[in-house]
């Protein structure tokens, strides 16, 4: 038993664990983003508001739009390079947060507002209702077929990455690996000539030695990439985890140091209590809605750009279930709770594939292992991990 | 305790509808990144079932019941098409296809001195509406059906001719196991089972690669299939296979399977998935620094893997039925016709495929009546001893391949704004 563990540990590749946390963490960031939507609005309302991941799915989509509109469509690339700059990054980003926050506001004017004085299991079955309705009527109305993706011109900084080596990789195999990739770019240029000028006797011979040269290139930046203990992280991505601390402080900030917080935080602690010390209800909980859904649409703006997956009416439903276990995971209700369960999600989630190294087919239960983190910290913190039976919602 | 107990209910209750949710709309998306390769649609019925069948004829297939349509005056074939929904731009060119192939027989006099028709349904690129498009065709007196370019769609076509006896020409259905629904189902396209080594030819010969690493979307059966047949292969040619990942449909976020693969140094990688989840892969493996050689199978083609896989994505190669950019003297002449009929080239592979289709039905139309035949039952059978028949996108024996034919395939390499031709194998290359 014993040996068998053992046996397990050293198949690990621990070089690559720092790696894989600075992954989880950057995924995790994302799922916090939305999980606060959640749980802000289960703060004040007690109502789950299913619609969220749709709120996401339609912020993707306001981004795509914007990317379009600066030049960035397909058709108007038509395969060229065009310069981008961070202008439109926070454009894009801006565009997506106003109008999800203009749609979660309408989606609480419309279908939440008329049902708050019912019981409870009436909102949530009305915001189920949003969630379906939301998602086949922009399979109506949205392009998804093919599925479209933001161009990557768009992000100007695509191409660069933070490198931060924790062991280095041998000098002179960086130097042959740089010559490597010099000499095999020289014999492709000759090759692509020799090819155009359409000289067959030689082409095939010369085309398999700047093949050969090519490989041996990617191979020695394999060996380069792959002997060195660090972390690499694109600027994209880099850029994703800053700005969602950055939006994470900005809302510490409305809760608790701002009037529209405390009312927030009053309304959370009691809602009728509150009503009676003159706290309009009503419009806090529009503010809710409005910076919930925000938060959703620069989290599904970063998604679509630095990650960028085709957008279909779908998309919100994955980060939107993943996001709703992280905000139950460190307690709903909770903002800290909210941003801990997110980066714990993410991850659990890589380490799962990290350690389908040695228990080959583990990664395909990574959602699994996820959800059986969140029914372990439930069954010994039911409120979750931050919350209580008696937190301080919002 | 009560609010415990609401918060639980509360998570029980909506995880499970949401759960529920996205289970019923999976089926339906898979459908927009299916492309021609076909998971749309059920797989439920399978062949055998269909009762009242005959015995089994030298094809090692069932042959159907009924003898099917008389060829009669004008001689009426029928075609299945995607023209709406998620296929339609690939049905839309097997319509072209089809209807130039037909018009030029017509136009060189018919089949032995009779007309073709070409009779057009839409299938809406759903399984249940092909089925009845195809219901409705046999109803009309077709001899013969053409299509569909999705394999779930053509299975349910090629049980409803099953049953009338009909046969069947599917134009992009690439599904290994649908020719076993009998005698009368025939392709003109190669099937999955033949990408896989085509792609391992091409890596172990072409690119000189040796240890390579695969990527499988473990959601989708065609891509399970495609990289076991390319490991197959791969490995049959000396090559090893370092690693294997296996992520997810709609997964977004790729860098802990990439931090994995980083680790055994693989000196290409094998996507076997769709370009929706390709893409982004092949863009996030270079941020972190993999500069190999990747290559796919045709999942990859659509308009999108370069808005989804971005500057990355240029240079990869995967395996394809036919590529415009081909010198072959078919290619040039049949480009030249379309250009002549509806300006531009094709769009997708589909319009060559169809063209070959529906040229290849007649072509067996003519053979059985050469022999005296009247009926469908004869243009299945002259189907079955089809050899060496020229079609643009290559040639189609379907002699003893019970309906699947050894064909060429091409790999294409991708480009900033489409594929170029980089290499076509014949299917005697791949002997093993």
């Amino acid at each position: 038993m014993l040996h068998d563990t053992l046996n397990l540990v050293a198949g690990l590749d621990f070089s690559i664990l720092p790696q894989q946390l600075v992954n989880g963490l950057l995924l995790g960031s994302v799922y916090a983003l939305i999980a606060l939507g959640y749980t802000m609005v289960y703060g004040v309302l007690r109502l789950i508001n299913f619609a969220h991941g749709e709120v996401f799915m339609l912020g993707s989509y306001a981004a795509l739009f914007t990317s379009w509109s600066l030049g960035f469509s397909p058709e108007a690339l038509a395969g060229q390079d065009k310069p981008s700059s961070w202008i439109n990054l926070v454009l894009m980003l801006v565009v997506s947060m106003v109008v999800c926050g203009l749609i979660g506001m309408a989606i609480e004017f419309l279908a939440y507002r008329p049902m708050r004085n019912q019981p409870r299991i009436a909102s949530l079955i009305t915001a189920i209702g949003v969630s379906l309705f939301i998602q086949y009527a922009g399979g109506l109305f949205l392009p998804q077929s093919p599925p479209p993706a933001i161009s990557e011109q768009v992000n100007p900084y695509r191409n660069e990455k933070v490198t931060v080596t924790l062991a280095p990789p041998p000098q002179d195999l960086v130097v042959q690996a740089k010559d490597a990739r010099a000499k095999a770019d020289q014999m492709d240029k000759a090759y692509e000539a020799a090819k155009a000028k359409g000289d067959p006797t030689s082409l095939e011979s010369m085309r398999q030695e700047t093949q050969a040269a090519k490989n041996a290139a990617s191979n020695l930046e394999t060996q380069v990439a792959s002997k060195s203990t660090g972390l690499t992280v694109p600027y994209g991505q880099l850029g994703m985890l800053l700005t969602t601390l950055v939006l994470m402080a900005l809302l510490w900030f409305i809760v608790q140091k701002t009037k529209t917080g405390r009312a927030m935080r009053a309304v959370a602690h009691d809602f009728d209590s509150a009503a009676l010390m003159g706290v309009n209800v009503g419009r806090i909980i529009t503010i809710t809605f409005v910076i919930g859904s925000a938060l959703a649409g620069a989290g599904a703006m970063m998604y679509a750009t630095v990650l960028r997956t085709p957008l279909t009416p779908f998309l919100g439903v994955t980060p939107g279930v993943k996001a709703f276990v992280a905000a139950v995971l460190g307690g709903i209700g909770n903002i800290p709770g909210a941003v801990l369960g997110g980066i714990l999600m993410g991850i659990v989630e890589t380490l799962v594939v990290w350690l389908d190294g040695v228990v080959p087919g583990l990664s395909g239960y990574k959602d699994a292992v996820a959800f059986v983190v969140l029914i372990a910290v439930l069954l010994f913190r039911p409120g979750g991990l931050l919350g209580s039976s008696k937190v301080e919602k919002v | 305790m009560r609010k415990t107990i609401n918060i639980a209910s509360f998570f029980a209750l909506a995880t499970s509808i949401v759960l529920g949710a996205y289970g019923c709309k999976d089926s339906g998306a898979s459908g927009s990144t299916a492309g021609t390769t076909g998971t749309t649609g059920s797989n439920s019925t399978a062949g055998g079932e269909t009762a009242g069948s005959g015995g089994t004829t030298g094809s090692g297939r069932k042959d159907p019941a009924k003898d099917g349509s008389d060829i009669g005056e004008p001689i009426k074939i029928g075609l299945v098409a995607s023209q709406n929904g998620d296929l339609k731009p690939w049905g839309d060119d097997c319509v072209k296809g089809a209807n130039m192939a037909v018009d030029e027989i017509n136009a060189a006099g018919g089949i032995n001195g009779k007309k073709v028709l070409l009779l057009t349904e839409d299938s809406n690129s759903d399984p249940v509406a092909g089925k009845n498009a195809a219901s409705k065709l046999v109803t009309d007196g077709c001899v013969g059906i053409l299509g569909e370019v999705a394999s779930g769609i053509t299975q349910q076509m090629a049980n409803v001719a099953f049953d009338a006896g009909l046969p069947i020409v599917a134009v992009g259905a690439t599904r290994t196991d649908i020719s076993d629904i009998g005698s009368n189902f025939f392709r003109v396209c190669y099937t999955d089972d033949f990408q896989g080594p085509v792609m391992a030819k091409f890596a172990y010969d072409y690119l000189s690669l040796r240890n390579v690493a695969i990527m499988t979307d473990n959601k989708q059966p065609y891509s399970v299939g495609l990289s076991d047949s390319f490991r197959k292969a791969f490995e049959g040619y000396g090559g090893k296979i370092v690693d294997e990942q296996k992520y997810q449909s709609k997964e977004t976020q790729f860098s802990s399977y990439i931090s994995n693969m980083k680790s055994k140094s693989p000196d290409g990688v094998f996507l076997s998935g769709y370009f929706t989840e390709v893409g982004p892969i092949v863009s996030q493996m270079r941020a972190a620094g993999l500069n190999m050689p990747v290559l796919g199978g045709d999942g990859w083609d659509s308009a999108q893997l370069q808005t989804s896989g971005g500057q990355a994505i240029v240079g990869g190669f995967f395996c394809n039925h036919y590529n415009n950019e081909e010198k072959r003297p078919e290619v040039q002449k049949f480009l030249a016709d379309w250009k002549a009929k509806y300006s531009g080239v094709p769009g997708t592979t589909m319009g060559a495929l169809g063209y070959d289709a529906a040229k290849l039905l007649c072509d067996a139309i003519k053979r059985a009546m050469d022999k005296g035949g009247k009926k469908s039952k004869d243009i299945s059978a002259a189907l079955e001893d089809t050899s060496d028949f020229a079609g643009v996108s290559g040639k189609v024996t379907l002699k003893g391949m019970k309906g699947n034919p050894a064909k060429r395939a091409l790999v294409v390499k991708v480009t900033a704004n489409g594929t170029t031709f980089e290499k076509a194998y014949e299917p005697e290359e791949l002997a093993k």
